[in-house]
């Protein structure tokens, strides 16, 4: 994983969208110079697209399924979005709070340019809080809480086409809160050439799904149980909206893997993981990958164990015996569940260590045994 | 063998007494009592005559403590002043009121540089007409301004870093609240306010915010420095909030104080309810936002939740 550096950042900056300030007031919209350093109050403002306003100045947000009513200058679940007299704003659009260069196979996506770089980029936020979350020193911060740099959508794409980085990635903290973002950033990405990927919990509403997913060459959704207790307990969400965000994923064409973290004990028996592929395979088919990775002890999910590695193994024989094609273990770097085979002939097609491809045998898309297409974006 | 103590000892012992106790939540010296003075706001002005104010917070603190703020507090303490400002100007704690109070800790003994009165952010104080001191003056005002702790730590619902304020600097607490209402929790006054002791706050107002408030209040860093509760009802708002909305806003003219924060809110909900059937608009209940996590702070030991078993005690 490399780091751009800030000269680098901001270089791309200046040749990237022109500053806009409009003065703040109640309910003003202002924009920081670009490339700033944004830290404390000093935040960008920009209404939010997904909204309806109610009596009494109120709104309800309709980006995702909390459908947060927030009452004036109070902010939604997410923490990024605040009533200001009755006009919704996103405080993040542009306002990235980690800007990096990694692997697709960080993501992952294992079906998505393999070996290519992806410049990925997140802002501070979440809409649900997991208790086992990695990257909570982002996602459960506030933007005012967390050091940010001002990138508009031009500049990011404008960076990465500049770098022959082929692809932009929002990730790390969850893209759904920054939405807009997004949107503007793909559409940026695909003026230049530059296509862009999602890494998100799919907790989102349909039709703002829908409004962005044209713009998107894949989407990686964590489906992080297949239970609603689970979703209650462990992730202040809800299962089933997520099953419906990744059907229309799947519908759109967008290219979708799917990730299982499995946390011992939680969301890792047999019964679960049998449901959860046996849903995948008949309701989006049995060619979309599903990531079954390790979790690790953290944030506030300190007492479990890392999980064993013979779970990761069952999950991944009992995904392949329910008829999926692409069954995959994460985060267990060597293994050979990391590694694409020919669900035709068993050829490996791709071998991986952890977020590296040391080999790719594909040709066109294509088995150089049997000739099965193998589905995925390759080039 | 036992002895008369002269009059010169006696308050000397029972100072002492009160420091071998250390009161916080937990040692709740009058359940259920709240203390109110009045103190009309100033016709034309929101400033308050500040010789009025003094006596007013004075009074009502003597009344809730049975004697003098020394018996809340001692010279040794670092008392953290966490006032709610997010109404701004308009709909925030009084300055010359929270002055009042650094100034009865000041004359206990408490040095200026361990008066620290505080809230999320310094913006938010300063729009509500503090002053930022950071060094000097009578007493420190500043934002928690994200110096908070590196890691979450849990109580009950709740997972959040609290302001190291709060965990590591502070000796003893005071939430200086006003009273409104609340769009999602029903009422703020005192315990809705510490929800600024903790970074993640927005993840909390599912449920009328029940049980996650009773939560931070039950959480050792506050239950065990939390001496005291004030809340600045010169002006009050019955609906509309937690932002300030001049139409919903009511001349109260009264200080309130308690060391059971639990009934200080219960106070508070009795106070909005009765203003909110004056104007014939539905109770807090029956707009879907009542006050649940009193119930819940009262089942955890925290005080009274009860409104109807609050006694109302003019100081």
């Amino acid at each position: 994983m490399s780091e751009l550096d800030r000269r680098t950042l901001l270089t791309a900056a200046c040749a990237g969208a022109a500053a806009c300030f409009l003065p703040r007031a109640a309910g003003a919209l202002v924009t920081p110079p670009v490339g700033s350093v944004i830290s404390g109050e000093e935040l960008p403002a920009r209404e939010a697209s997904w909204y309806k306003r109610l009596p009494e100045g109120r709104v309800e947000c309709q980006l995702c399924p909390r459908g947060c009513q927030v009452a004036d200058a109070e902010r939604g679940g997410c923490g990024v979005r605040e009533n200001r007299a009755g006009t919704y704003v996103t405080l993040v659009h542009g306002v990235a709070c980690s800007v990096h260069v990694d692997p697709i196979e960080k993501k992952p996506f294992f079906h998505v340019l393999p070996g290519a770089q992806a410049l990925s980029y997140a802002t501070a936020g979440c809409n649900v809080e997991c208790k086992f979350c990695q990257n909570w020193e982002i996602s459960q911060f506030r933007p005012e809480q967390v050091r940010a740099q001002y990138l508009p959508p031009e500049t990011l794409a404008e960076v990465a086409r500049r770098n022959g980085v082929p692809l932009l990635s929002a990730t790390y903290s969850e893209p759904v809160v920054f939405w807009e973002y997004v949107r503007d950033t793909a559409a940026a990405g695909r003026r230049l050439g530059v296509r862009s990927t999602v890494v998100s919990n799919g907790y989102i509403q349909e039709q703002a799904l829908k409004d962005v997913l044209p713009n998107l060459a894949a989407m990686k959704v964590d489906l992080k149980a297949f239970s609603e207790r689970f979703y209650k307990e462990l992730v202040r969400g809800e299962l089933k909206p997520v099953l419906k965000a990744l059907e229309v994923i799947r519908a759109s064409g967008t290219w979708l893997e799917i990730v299982v973290l499995l946390v011992p004990g939680q969301n890792d028996s047999e019964g679960e993981v049998r449901d959860l592929s046996r849903w995948v395979k008949r309701t989006l088919g049995g060619d979309v990958p599903v990531h079954f990775t390790r979790f690790h002890p953290t944030y506030r999910l300190t007492n479990l164990p890392a999980t064993p590695i013979p779970t990761l193994e069952r999950a991944w024989q009992i995904a392949k015996a329910e008829g999926l094609a692409f069954p995959y273990m994460g985060n267990v770097p060597g293994h050979p569940g990391e590694n694409t085979t020919c669900p035709g002939c068993g050829t490996q097609l791709i071998r991986r260590v952890g977020f590296q491809v040391l080999e790719n045998a594909l040709k066109g898309g294509r088995c150089p045994q049997c000739s099965r297409e193998i589905p995925g974006v390759w080039s | 063998m036992s002895r008369e103590f002269s009059r010169r000892e006696l308050p000397l012992i029972l100072g002492l007494g009160a420091l071998a106790t250390r009161p916080g939540v937990a040692a709740v010296r009058e359940p259920g009592r709240v203390a109110v003075a009045k103190l009309p706001p100033s016709p034309g002005s929101r400033t308050l005559d500040r010789a009025a104010a003094g006596a007013a917070l004075s009074s009502a603190i003597t009344a809730v403590a049975g004697g003098p703020i020394g018996a809340l507090f001692r010279p040794d303490d670092t008392v953290g002043i966490k006032v709610n400002s997010l109404g701004g100007a308009g709909m925030s704690p009084h300055p010359e009121l929270v002055e009042a109070l650094a100034a009865l800790l000041r004359g206990l003994g408490v040095p200026p540089q361990r008066i620290i009165v505080f809230d999320r952010s310094s913006r938010e104080l300063q729009r509500a007409g503090f002053t930022i001191r950071r060094d000097g003056g009578a007493y420190l005002c500043h934002g928690i301004d994200n110096d908070y702790d590196s890691e979450p730590s849990t109580s009950g619902e709740i997972g959040s870093c609290f302001a190291r304020l709060v965990s590591t600097t502070c000796t003893a607490l005071v939430s200086f609240g006003v009273v409104k209402d609340h769009d999602l929790a029903g009422v703020s006054a005192g315990l809705k306010n510490l929800y600024g002791l903790i970074h993640n706050p927005n993840k909390y107002h599912d449920h009328n915010c029940d049980p996650y408030v009773a939560d931070v209040l039950n959480h050792p860093y506050v239950r065990g420095k939390l001496r005291l509760v004030v809340l600045d009802g010169v002006v009050a708002q019955c609906h509309g909030g937690p932002a300030w909305r001049p139409d919903a806003t009511w001349p109260l003219g009264v200080v309130a104080a308690s060391t059971d924060p639990v009934a200080a809110d219960a106070w508070a909900w009795r106070v909005i309810d009765a203003e909110r059937a004056r104007r014939g608009l539905a109770s807090l209940e029956d707009a879907k936002r009542p006050p649940r996590f009193l119930a819940t702070a009262a089942r955890y030991g925290l005080g009274v939740g009860d409104p109807a078993a609050v006694k109302e005690v003019l100081a």
